[in-house]
């Protein structure tokens, strides 16, 4: 499916290198975290040059997207591709499947992203 | 000339519900989803609903999923069939590198002895052995619940199946006893070049009353419903290949659609004429539902054809243009039908010894279009599978069909199901009659060669003089027209 990315930007946003980064995943470690390197997930390693001037404090590890990146691979609730989270979310309620409430109240709260993990990369 | 007041007839009124919101896609937005989402909502619908069935059937064994499967385990595991089948067309042969003599397919049934079942659900596939699930029955799309165990080459050998089976049945309070008839006609094709359109004006003619005496109106006054399930136009396919058209093709596009509303405009209009043999007031109620010729979208759920083909029969409050699948509810008596897209979809994927017994398996499974979406065209659903069949039909009727067969199917808990195949009308003339009784609905097919001379004069005598001429002539004229094509159903009466 077409990509719905509007600019560049976010493809080849550039993404200073967090030193202040202490809230880390156990499963991850720091030093491959930043570079594509064999352990680390992520398409687009940073530049080391910040681009603007702000520092991009906030990545895509926090808990709240792990939560959910959690939410979005448990199979139970039926695939996520195509499909945002909030309605995932409402049509696994919808079926009985009783998925967690939290991810709702994070889902219809927070700054968190909508679509779901694949979502713009499949 | 003597005038002979006959009082006007009324023509029985039938309370009627749509049911089709199911079938609607207007509300649904397309977000670049796949077909995932409708086999999940299918798989987990029909999952639910089987391991509730489970225990009274083996209450003994365990339940699994494909994953939790181990060698030599009995259990049982639940999901959607997939058949590989080796001939089934698919869009990367025409990529292959080796462009090997290619073997003569059959275009009507893609059916190889090679194929083989696969059970599949989120967590894993498994491929089936074993002689009791035949793939020559079952097709990709329908969710069974299988008993066996895993073999040590990996498949899994079945031992049992189980099916849905036919869902439950609205029990129908016993109505009045009067009868009322709905006509069904299906594939008029109008545009055809080899489509008579005297046949569909003499069809309309009957169910008007225009043809015949009063007894013959009187049974006409009864047919309460008309449903005119699919292919009503045909465009001839030269105008269709894409290219510009010139003023005179674009009149030639439109044509069939002003024939059909024309023919369309007279089933309403019960004063068009001074006949004074014409007798029946209220116009008759019509739906009609698209088909695969039609101008609607080709993937099902097809949607209502536009209000605008229709300048003159929309007018009419009666006039309602339906979607495939259909469904709706006639005194409280509930219709289902498609099209034949769905069984004839089951037709090149398996076999079986008749249609009846295509929509029977569809019933059994509980799903008006398995194939769909997988070699069937299909909307994208992403909360829910439309096409599951939730509450046992009275009457599940498929339309453009080679010819006109029907049965009575009853369930194992007391449910009872007309089920009828539609000919294709511009091909054999045959429109059915469903008598729509409480319950049970039966369908008496007799030709009208019946109508034989002796009985004309015996209800002619009754009559003054001047009617004889006018109605030997419609009688005449309708027998002779109606016997190479036509066949209706009547009652008794006749006999």
């Amino acid at each position: 499916m077409a990509t719905t990315s509007k600019n560049m930007n976010v493809f080849y946003r550039q993404k200073k290198k967090s030193t202040t980064s202490t809230e880390k995943k156990s499963t991850k470690s720091p030093s491959t975290k930043h570079s594509a390197t064999f352990g680390s997930d992520i398409t687009q390693p940073p530049a080391l040059v910040s681009h603007g001037g702000s520092l991009d404090l906030k990545d895509d590890f926090d808990e709240q997207e792990q939560a959910l990146r959690q939410f979005d691979m448990n199979m139970a609730y039926g695939p996520c591709v195509g499909i945002t989270r909030l309605d995932r979310w409402e049509r696994a309620q919808r079926m009985g499947l009783n998925p967690p409430k939290e991810i709702e109240s994070l889902l219809k709260g927070g700054k968190v992203k909508l679509e779901s993990l694949f979502d713009g990369r499949v | 000339m003597e005038v002979d007041s006959q009082e006007q007839l009324q023509r029985k009124q039938s309370t009627y519900l749509s049911l089709d919101e199911n079938f609607e896609i207007q509300k649904e937005v397309y977000r670049g989803q796949q077909y995932s989402q409708i086999y999940f909502a299918r798989l987990h619908m029909m999952r639910t609903l089987l391991y509730s069935l489970v225990p009274n059937w083996k209450s003994h064994l365990p339940v699994c999923t494909v994953l939790e499967l181990e060698e030599g385990k009995e259990c049982i595991i639940v999901g959607t069939l997939y058949k590989h089948m080796k001939l089934k067309p698919c869009i990367l042969d025409e990529y292959s590198k080796e462009r090997s003599v290619a073997p003569l397919i059959k275009p009507h049934n893609f059916m190889h002895q090679d194929d083989y079942l696969v059970l599949e659900d989120e967590s894993g596939r498994v491929k089936l052995g074993g002689t009791k699930l035949s793939p020559s029955v079952y097709v990709t799309g329908v969710v069974v619940a299988l008993h066996g165990k895993e073999t040590s080459a990996g498949a899994f050998f079945v031992e049992d199946v189980l099916e849905a089976g036919l869902p439950p049945q609205i029990k129908r309070p016993l109505k009045s006893r009067e009868d009322k008839y709905v006509v069904f006609v299906s594939g008029l094709s109008i545009g055809r070049s080899s489509s008579n359109p005297l046949q569909f004006q003499l069809l309309v003619d009957h169910i008007t009353g225009h043809l015949g005496d009063e007894e013959e109106q009187g049974l006409a006054a009864e047919i309460v419903h008309l449903v005119i399930v699919g292919n009503s136009v045909e465009i001839s396919r030269g105008l269709l290949n894409g290219q510009n058209l010139a003023s005179k093709d674009q009149s030639r596009l439109s044509e069939p659609f002003k024939e059909l509303d024309i023919l369309l405009t007279q089933v309403f209009s019960s004063h068009h004429c001074d006949d004074q043999h014409f007798k029946i007031a209220a116009s008759l109620p019509l739906d009609i539902m698209p088909g695969s010729s039609d101008p609607a979208n080709f993937a099902l759920p097809q949607q209502p054809l536009n209000r605008c083909l229709f300048p003159g029969s929309t007018t009419y409050n009666t006039f309602r243009s339906c979607a495939n699948p259909h469904c709706f509810e006639l005194d409280s008596i509930r219709f289902l039908g498609t099209s034949g897209q769905n069984i004839d979809d089951l037709t090149k994927y398996s076999e079986a010894k008749d249609k009846l017994d295509f929509l029977e398996r569809t019933l059994r499974w509980r799903h008006l279009a398995p194939t769909a979406p997988n070699t069937l065209g299909c909307y994208p659903f992403t909360d829910r599978d439309p096409f599951l069949i939730d509450s046992c039909p009275d009457v599940y009727f498929v339309g453009n069909q080679e010819k006109y067969e029907t049965c009575l199917l009853k369930g194992l808990e007391g449910q009872l199901v007309r089920l009828i195949c539609i000919p294709r009308f511009c091909e054999t003339g045959v429109a059915v009659v469903s008598k729509s009784c409480p319950g049970v609905s039966s369908i008496q097919i007799y030709p009208s060669t019946r109508v034989n001379k002796g009985e004309k004069e015996k209800r002619n005598g009754k009559e003054g003089e001047v009617w004889i001429d006018t109605i030997e002539v419609a009688f005449w004229l309708h027998a002779f027209l109606l016997v190479p094509y036509s066949v209706l159903a009547y009652k008794n009466k006749f006999l």
